[in-house]
């Protein structure tokens, strides 16, 4: 079974993210289930999408994850991350964006609400760590609606030919087509140029 | 065919069409709002042909006019959430003493937990109390095939049935083969045929209730055949299907919770635990209980393990059972508190409660130690959207009502969000309409104390009318607010009878609300635009000081409709970092910089409404809707 947990806010395109990988691991020929957040907290709330993939040709149950099993957290937001690292396996890899969005609470909380105390917790608490300068690869290709790929296409780069997170099972081929099959023609080239500048990026991984 | 991945409520609509559906009409509310969407989506791009579909005034109106089209022999759908089916109660339990003719069939979304809803409610109960079947899918896919079969039902027995899945089954996706065109059943020639029993009169209720009675019987017999009611046999590692239980020990599952239990069991295999043989049953057809299928699990147990969400239904009957049997397994579920009592069930709390069931709690994860050094994750409640127009209504009315003692009673959507710092605008938010008649209730038993009600345009015609004509008869003094963003926002943008389009395409002329206050005798009506402080404020301060039912329309649209205008800017010299605008109004594009010195707009979620203009004591924002003297988003719809 291979687990994915995609943690944001409401409107960061977690949705979408999901549907992908969901798409990805279809064209494989895995059983797959994903499991959303819809309703209330899509109004800036937080939100988790599931995708629990059937990666050794095993039926697949339930449609959300259960906490510990997660083998890779995709995080659209430092403090999101947090919130979700219960669900990580014990071998699991965590992909964190580095922008930290605040939320009227924190604001109001008139306390500063920074990226770097939350990212230097979880690089110590999640067992593969990778933090992505999201907002950097985001103005490269111009658009901050792209982020979902961005921390995506991480995730897979950061997984190459490894033996946890997403375990090379899903390569940057099998990503592009599965998203060429999920969004809009006129949106192609923009996540394509999301994949592409965040597999550049990221490289050769230098996840711990 | 070919295969794509379905939402849930997507794939239960595919089944409905596939299933020949005529007619489907429901309100939206979440988690059921997406199949209705699906089919006027499919209709639209003429995949789904001859099929009507629409968005009703209400659940009640929705059902009616089901009741309606069944009676001329049509195929209907009705959707809504679990409250939803209140507001039907009245249609629903009549029609179910008149009887069907074409297949009519009830689809009700239960939310445990709940995750957006008033109540934690379980319509199985409601089934039996109308006495009309339901079927309780566990996944998407027998989820699909119980709304095909629900039609089957409702037409063999003339009885409507409710298909009710909950959260997690709605909005939970997989894929399916889906067809390239439907076709709905050409309703029968001839179409209504007049007959007293479409009358209901109390002799004929008192037949119709034996007919009930009867059908009811015959259909748990029928159902507890099918295979809706799966028995499995767990021994070692091995699950197979079984006709009869024979383990000493059995788990009995309703709902998502049987795909959460048989996961934990894997789980509990997987990390090597020795299970000892038990069977397992996944009651999809909770009501009428399949009770022959029951009795054959049942025989030769001494325990039995129950897992479902919202109330203890299936262990009821199981505990019904064993008496009227006098078995003597006893049943552990929600009413020993070997399960949750209320909630969502999951795999991990399924598995904790399986291994001590069985045994082998060995087998069990260990519980990871709080980590000490662990940040807090930051507070994210749901909030009103950069831009939202109940922001600038909410903070003017409280505004005009400084020094007056006040209640200020919500309603249901998005500005029940009022409710949240800073604004902190809703004191009572109950049921869809109650608003305008709880603000009646508190003006009534304190004088002198001033009411005021939020609804929002869809919840109005939703609801709210009939409230509005209570104020005027009954002379009572109260402030209605109408919050008329143009759209049902909360559950996703679903057109109403205040704008006109419908789902089949043409254009009705929209129904005022204007035109109903005045009609409904409302003398003082007042309107705003939300984004403009002062002119807010005015309108407010003349409405609550109006003796007697007055109403203040306020009107901008939600930004999930129309496109940005460019964003507010801060001139940093003029802002002193006083946080008035941060504290006033808690816009979520508002943040302070870090020496918390200076307001900092986020250029990404700041959507130019301009009332962050108004509100700053210091003129250190502009925005360019203000500067061009241009009315925000008019002109701007988006999609």
């Amino acid at each position: 079974m291979l687990n994915v947990l995609i943690a944001g806010i409401g409107g960061q395109g977690s949705v979408l993210a999901a549907k992908i990988l969901a798409a990805a691991a279809q064209a494989r020929g895995w059983k797959v289930r994903t499991a959303e957040t819809i309703g209330m907290a899509q109004r800036g709330g937080n939100v988790t999408s599931h995708v629990r993939m059937g990666d050794a040709g095993e039926e697949v149950h339930a449609p959300l994850i259960a906490r510990g099993t997660a083998d890779c957290i995709v995080a659209l937001e430092p403090g999101e991350a947090v919130r979700a690292l219960p669900y990580l396996a014990p071998d699991g890899l965590l992909v964190c964006a580095r922008t930290a969005i605040p939320s009227v609470e924190t604001t109001l909380s008139g306390e500063p609400y920074e990226a770097e105390p939350l990212l230097a917790y979880l690089e110590g608490a999640a067992p593969h760590f990778l933090a992505v300068d999201e907002a950097a690869i985001c103005e490269e290709v111009g658009s901050r609606k792209v982020a979902n790929l961005v921390m995506l296409a991480s995730a897979v780069a950061a997984s190459n030919g490894t033996s946890f997170g997403l375990r090379g099972a899903i390569g940057t081929d099998e990503l592009v087509r599965a998203m060429e099959a999920c969004v809009k023609p006129a949106f192609v080239a923009l996540n394509r140029a999301a994949i592409d500048t965040a597999i550049a990026r990221v490289g050769a991984p230098s996840v711990n | 065919m070919r295969s794509t991945l379905l939402m849930g409520n997507e794939a239960f609509a595919w089944a409905a069409l596939e299933a020949g559906v005529n007619v489907v009409a429901g309100y939206p509310g979440t988690p059921s709002s997406e199949l209705v969407e699906t089919v006027a989506k499919l209709h639209a791009a003429g995949v789904a042909h001859d099929v009507y579909v629409e968005w009703s005034d209400n659940e009640k109106a929705a059902l009616e006019l089901l009741v309606g089209a069944s009676a001329s022999g049509a195929r209907g759908l009705f959707t809504c959430k679990q409250m939803g089916l209140n507001v039907a109660a009245d249609a629903l339990l009549s029609a179910n003493y008149v009887g069907v003719r074409g297949g009519l069939v009830l689809f009700v979304a239960d939310d445990p937990g709940p995750i957006s809803s008033q109540t934690e409610q379980d319509t199985r109960r409601f089934a039996n109390f109308a006495k009309v079947p339901v079927l309780d899918p566990w996944n998407p896919e027998s989820g699909a095939d119980m709304m095909r079969h629900a039609f089957e039902v409702s037409e063999t027995w003339h009885t409507p049935v409710i298909v009710r899945p909950t959260t997690r089954v709605n909005h939970a996706s997989t894929f399916f083969d889906v067809p390239s065109e439907t076709h709905a059943r050409p309703v029968p020639e001839g179409g209504f045929e007049k007959d007293p029993k479409w009358v209901i009169f109390p002799r004929r209720s008192y037949a119709a209730h034996g007919e009930i009675n009867d059908r009811l019987h015959e259909i748990a017999s029928e159902e507890a055949a099918g295979s809706f009611n799966p028995l499995y046999a767990y021994a070692g590692e091995e699950c197979a299907p079984a006709d009869a239980g024979a383990a000493p020990l059995g788990i009995v599952c309703g709902g998502v919770s049987g795909a959460y239990a048989r996961e934990a069991i894997e789980m509990l295999i997987a990390r090597g635990a020795q299970l000892p043989a038990f069977d397992f049953l996944q009651v999809g057809t909770p009501f009428p209980f399949p009770v022959r299928r029951a009795r054959a699990f049942a025989a030769g147990k001494t325990d039995v393990l129950v897992f479902e969400e919202l109330d203890h239904v299936i262990e009821d009957d199981l505990l019904m059972l064993a008496g009227r049997d006098k078995l003597s397994y006893r049943v552990h579920g929600k009413l020993d508190g070997s399960t949750l009592a209320r909630g969502e069930n999951s795999v991990e709390d399924c598995a904790r409660r399986i291994a001590r069931f069985l045994g082998v709690t060995d087998a069990l994860p260990e519980e990871p130690a709080p980590d000490p050094a662990a940040p807090q994750a930051p507070a994210r409640p749901p909030v009103l959207c950069a831009g939202c127009p109940h922001r600038g209504a909410f903070y003017a009315v409280k505004r005009a009502l400084r020094g007056k003692k006040n209640v200020l009673c919500g309603d249901i959507g998005c500005y029940t969000l009022g409710n949240a710092k800073p604004l902190e605008a809703v004191d009572t938010c109950l049921c869809m309409g109650a608003g305008i008649t709880m603000a009646q209730g508190v003006a009534v038993a304190e004088p002198g104390t001033k009411a005021v009600a939020f609804i929002g345009d869809s919840t109005f015609f939703a609801s709210g009318m009939t409230g509005v004509a209570n104020a005027v008869y009954n002379q009572h003094d109260i402030t209605i607010v109408v919050l008329d963003n143009s759209t049902t926002a909360m559950t996703g943008g679903q057109p109403h009878p205040g704008i006109g389009r419908t789902l089949m395409g043409p254009v009705s002329d929209p129904i005022r609300i204007e035109a109903v206050l005045e009609g409904l005798g409302v003398t003082c009506i007042e309107h705003a635009n939300p984004l403009y402080l002062k002119e807010s404020l005015a309108a407010a301060r003349r409405a609550v000081d109006f003796e007697g039912p007055s109403a203040l329309i306020f009107r901008s649209p939600c930004t999930q409709i129309v496109r940005p205008e460019p964003r507010a800017v801060v001139d940093d010299d003029a802002c002193v970092g006083c946080r008035v605008c941060v504290e006033a109004i808690g816009c979520p594009a508002m943040t302070m910089s870090a020496d918390g010195s200076k307001m900092i707009v986020d250029a990404a979620t700041c959507y130019g409404c301009g009332l962050c203009v108004d509100v700053c004591p210091h003129g250190a924002i502009s925005a360019a809707v203000r500067t061009e003297g241009r009315v925000p988003f008019a002109g701007k719809a988006g999609e």
